[in-house]
């Protein structure tokens, strides 16, 4: 199974969204990532590119990518103090809610293993078509 | 502190993923057309040298890149932690990946940073083919 990954460390400001869908992109692409989960996973990167700067504790946000076939983790780094669970609570939006939970297959908060502030982490799988009615998803 | 800092393993599928993430200046920034051309060919090049010549015998070992912006002044720096830019006789490529850097950047040093990495720093002038209309963030 074909693994890979990335660091992407990004001053917050305009590029974190455009560096971080990219980054994200290119690698699901990889991943053999259907096009439903690549746009459900922009959907993820734009939500947290666009409120990470309300939660980080140098201006730099750091964000660390794991691939393999079929699955993705996202683990957002260098977070303030309870950022990790300040920039999950930021993503909902008025009437929806919570952006993240219901697109990805797993959000938690974890301790960062640089011993720095927790870490927001995200999953996506995408080999098994999950119960969401998705068309297009290859089966295992 | 560098405005981007990208690090991945030194593949050959990785090369697209840095070369496709520079685009992002273009989104974010004012950067005229031929100009990011110019960085993200130079950056490729950079890039590829480190694939093809830093880890011989199949090794794997980490490729970064490091984007400093200041003023209209952009740093790209290409790290690996492999034996460092010498001739190679027996080199697979044309031998162009350094003139072609040279030519597309308006500086550039080859050398080891502080802990020993090799290192490509390339300085890019962001509105060289501008004239007068300077690099600024996108309304």
């Amino acid at each position: 199974m074909e693994t890979n990954s990335a660091v992407l460390r990004v001053k917050v400001g305009p590029l974190a969204g455009p560096l971080l869908t990219r980054v994200v992109a290119m690698m699901l692409a990889r991943a053999e990532c259907p096009v439903d989960r690549l746009d459900d996973a922009m959907v993820i990167c734009d939500a947290l590119a666009a409120h990470a700067s309300e939660h980080t504790q140098d201006g730099q946000v750091e964000f660390t990518v794991l691939t393999q076939t079929g699955r993705m983790e996202l683990r957002v780094g260098s977070l303030a103090a309870e950022g990790a669970r300040r920039l999950a609570d930021a993503t909902a939006l008025p009437g929806v809610g919570n952006v993240l939970e219901p697109i990805a297959d797993d959000v938690r908060i974890e301790a960062s293993p640089h011993g720095d502030n927790d870490e927001l982490v995200l999953e996506l799988d995408f080999l098994q078509a999950p119960d969401r009615g998705r068309a297009g998803a290859p089966q295992a | 502190m560098p405005d981007i800092e990208l690090a991945l393993p030194a593949r050959a599928e990785n090369i697209a993923i840095v070369r496709h993430a520079f685009g992002a200046l273009g989104e974010a920034y004012e950067v005229n057309e031929q100009m990011l051309s110019d960085l993200r060919l130079a950056v490729t090049e950079a890039c590829t040298n480190v694939v093809v010549h830093a880890y011989p015998d199949g090794r794997e070992g980490p490729l970064e890149v490091q984007a400093t912006l200041s003023g209209e002044r952009l740093t790209v720096i290409v790290r690996d932690e492999g034996e460092g830019i010498t001739p190679r006789p027996d080199s697979p490529g044309l031998g162009l990946g350094l003139p072609l850097i040279a030519s597309l950047a308006d500086t550039v040093q080859l050398g080891r940073d502080e802990e020993g990495r090799t290192e490509v720093r390339m300085g890019f002038s962001l509105h060289r083919w501008n004239g007068s209309e300077p690099a600024g963030a996108r309304p």
